[in-house]
């Protein structure tokens, strides 16, 4: 469903991201992590048609996103980590305005159970200066999901959750896996990436360390057996030992 | 140094270097020499022989006195309506590490006024350039020093207003009571101004024309009881108008006295403005979330809580969602507000050139008329409800499920088509009063010639004037303001005015070929009757607006290869 191949993004002389090559199927749901400034941000962008690469290639649903960009962006949902919400549109406005631009035909029904479950109907006719940091995201959440993706991508999105919030994100995205979505999540949160996903791609300066499933990736790296997910990220990822801050 | 100095030294540079360092790129480079070339020959070039006879009138006594009620108006506007609470608007990082530091407020109200020096000294460069062409012997530096003087004024001013403003919501009855010397000040300087147009009004009324009302306007508030109330501004004023360095020596120290007792007016208003001010910086950082801080000068709107909504179908053409949601983008950021300006120029423009008239029709045509133009020609810089406001949302837009291009034409629409209902809404109004008036305002032919072709004008003049601001906002994201509302205030006076004429003589270029071709049709025709010029008219504006449509997609490409970070 989302297939990526040597995808490279240059600022000027600076290589953001190199060469990264993946798919994402049906159903799976491929971690993406590394460390700040790895470039995580910027493959997301680039999956999502937000930045052009400039090497490489990103298909989505079989659509070429430079090529066939409309086809591709319709079959996907991107949520950042920042929300990005218009803020003269109430929640139930931005929810129609996104139900008009990918067609959505059965809005008037998708509506109140996609408010219901991500706990904003209160707060329908709000506007997103009223809502809570958390509250915007779960809004950003629901504009992605009113479609039906065949693709999501998910940059942080526990950032500014309460744990209610937290609880039902892992199932909503467990749920669209397992209804066939093909799901990218880039997080920190090492124990939600080991939870949910299928596979993992570690990116460090921009280039892939290690990708596949967690059995995978211990398999090629033997001394790390046996260690915990975070063990294993740190010791990929890693220069050298840090120094605690005090 | 202080470390409010610091902070505004710094951040100016710091500011100015990022600026420089965007013109690295091949396009703003291009833009940068573009636009040098256009100052200078705007702004700096050596004047040649007479220029300045045609535009001397700017300097006279009557612009004088109608310059000082513009900007005692202006200034009601902070008292009346508080569209300056902004005024009070800190950055967050400002909030988050002024607000809990061991600092005063007089020292953080000090702070206030000198970081608006920066936009303050650049405003008062660009308009000594500007009245450098009014043709008098006042050397530029003192007019500098003059306008420098007259914005520092009116910028604390509009901060002391705010103040006295917060004042009285944070403690009602209490606030008036301390701010009364205040509010008496204000409420009898209006009062004098209204008692002189009151008491002059039959002089003002039988004038014939334009000129002759605006005379009389200007003898009116030369002569008291409003020469009372606009003395203190009109002290201010003095010095920029000027005629000669004599003058302005004697016109400067009243000028410097208003200006300082303006300054300890505003550092020892002892409000807690604290809360207002938090209030008015979070409004304007959801504004300006993707905007870096040199564009924080702007005033933002705050969107009012949804009343109402219009409706929109689930199924249709996309473009439709993006016009739909800027419309309501138009209702609830008080973009209508600031055709109140424009509005009441309108009308007494329109009553100044039918002031010799006793027909009511012929003085509601003649305001339609001047409304209508004035929309046409400042309307495109008063809402922004299309790209210059959506480049802050690109992430967002660049996912959308739409080609670019129609992305672009949508983002036009939602600006230029609401304001040509206007402008055509006011022709209508103007001709329907043409009818019915006793005055012939414009012989029957060419008033049906009028009512025709002006939909086609007015329709492609807007499209193409949005179309060049739209591209500026797309092309040169890191240059040009995003945002929903327009620049007030003294820090974007002079920017206004350069945007203004840039925009014109962009409009210009585009007019070319259409007004070519119109001539050619003319002249093959051998005839000017109306109704062949009401052909050409609107001959001329099809092509235009197939020119406009060519910079769409040029505008289109552009957007599908502009990044995030360049509106970061």
């Amino acid at each position: 469903m989302i297939v990526v191949r040597e995808l490279t993004k240059l600022y000027g002389d600076f290589t953001a991201v190199r060469g990264l090559s993946f798919d994402v199927g049906t159903g799976e749901v491929l971690g993406l992590v590394g460390p700040n400034g790895a470039g995580k941000t910027t493959t997301l962008r680039c999956l999502a048609g937000i930045i052009a690469p400039t090497r490489g290639t990103v298909a989505i649903s079989g659509h070429d996103m430079r090529s066939d960009p409309i086809p591709a962006k319709r079959a996907l949902a991107f949520i950042p980590d920042e929300p990005h919400l218009f803020e003269y549109l109430s929640v139930e406005e931005h929810l129609r305005f996104i139900a008009r631009l990918y067609g959505v035909a059965d809005v008037e029904s998708r509506i109140p159970v996609l408010l219901d479950e991500l706990e904003l109907v209160e707060k329908r006719t709000a506007l997103p200066g009223e809502l809570s940091r958390g509250m915007r995201q779960k809004l950003a959440i629901a504009c992605g999901l009113l479609h039906s993706p065949t693709a999501l991508i998910l940059d942080e999105p526990l950032t500014g959750l309460d744990p209610a919030g937290i609880r039902r994100m892992r199932e909503t995205i467990t749920a669209r896996a397992a209804a066939g979505a093909a799901v990218i999540l880039s997080s920190h949160l090492l124990n939600l990436v080991e939870e949910l996903c299928t596979k993992l791609l570690v990116v460090r300066r921009g280039e892939c360390i290690a990708y596949g499933t967690i059995d995978d990736i211990i398999g090629a790296h033997p001394h790390l057996a046996g260690r915990s997910l975070e063990d294993v990220f740190l010791a990929l990822t890693a220069d050298r030992s840090p120094t605690p801050v005090v | 140094m202080s470390p409010f100095l610091y902070l505004s030294l710094t951040s100016a540079r710091n500011r100015i270097v990022a600026m420089a360092r965007r013109a690295r790129r091949p396009r703003y480079a291009v833009a940068l020499v573009v636009g040098g070339l256009y100052v200078w020959g705007f702004l700096v070039r050596p004047l040649s022989r007479g220029t300045g006879e045609g535009t001397a009138f700017f300097l006279g006594q009557p612009t004088e006195m109608i310059v000082t009620l513009l900007i005692v108006i202006t200034l009601m506007g902070s008292w009346v309506f508080g569209s300056d609470a902004t005024a009070l608007a800190f950055t967050q990082a400002e909030v988050s590490m002024l607000f809990s530091a061991p600092v005063t407020r007089r020292q953080l109200i000090k702070y206030k006024l000198l970081r608006a020096q920066f936009a303050v000294v650049i405003n008062a460069l660009i308009w000594v350039f500007v009245l450098r062409r009014g043709g008098t012997a006042l050397p530029s530096p003192l007019r500098a020093i003059g306008l420098w003087v007259l914005f520092s004024t009116l910028n604390s001013h509009r901060l002391g207003a705010a103040l006295v403003r917060s004042s009285w919501r944070e403690h009602g009855a209490a606030g008036v009571r301390r701010h009364r010397a205040s509010i008496a000040v204000f409420v009898a300087i209006c009062a004098t101004i209204v008692a002189g147009v009151i008491m002059a009004r039959h002089e003002l009324w039988t004038g014939e024309g334009a000129g002759a009302f605006f005379a009389a306007l200007g003898k009116v508030l030369a002569n008291p009881p409003a020469y009372w109330g606009l003395y203190p501004f009109h002290l201010v004023v003095a010095p920029t108008f000027a005629k000669s360095a004599t003058a302005w020596s004697y016109a400067i120290v009243p000028a410097l006295g208003v200006m300082f007792a303006h300054a300890l007016w505003v550092t020892r208003t002892d409000a807690a403005f604290e809360d207002a001010a938090i209030k008015a910086s979070a409004d304007r950082a959801r504004r300006l979330e993707a905007t870096r801080s040199r564009r924080t000068m702007a005033i933002a709107a705050t969107p009012k809580s949804p009343t109402s909504t219009l409706k929109l179908a689930a199924v249709g053409h996309p473009a439709l969602a993006i016009v739909w949601k800027n419309i309501l983008c138009l209702r609830r950021t008080s973009q209508w507000r600031v055709f109140i300006g424009p509005a009441v120029m309108a009308i007494a423009l329109g009553t100044a050139m039918g002031s010799g008239e006793t027909d009511m029709a012929a003085r509601v045509a003649s305001g339609s008329m001047a409304f209508a133009a004035m929309l046409l020609l400042f309307g495109g810089r008063l809402i922004r409800n299309d790209l210059r406001h959506d480049m802050q949302h690109l992430p967002l837009l660049k996912t959308l499920p739409m080609a670019p291009e129609q992305i672009v034409i949508a983002e036009i629409a939602s600006s230029a088509v609401p304001m040509a209902l206007l402008q055509i809404g006011l022709v209508i109004v103007a001709y329907l009063a043409m009818l019915v008036s006793t005055v012939q305002i414009l012989p029957a032919d060419a008033r049906l010639a009028l009512f025709v072709a002006a939909p086609f004008a007015i329709l492609s003049l807007n499209a193409a004037l949005a179309t060049i601001q739209n591209g500026a906002a797309v092309l040169f994201p890191g240059w040009v303001r995003l945002g929903p509302t327009v620049s007030t205030g003294v820090e974007a006076l002079g920017q206004n005015v350069l945007a203004t004429v840039a925009n014109f003589f962009s409009l210009g270029i585009a007019l070319v070929i259409p007004l070519g071709i119109g001539w050619i049709v003319v002249a093959w025709l051998r005839q000017s009757q109306p109704v062949s010029l009401a052909l050409v008219v609107i001959a001329a504006a099809i092509i235009l607006g197939a020119e406009t449509y060519g910079v769409i997609r040029v505008i289109g490409r552009a957007l599908a290869r502009a990044e995030p970070s360049q509106t970061e």
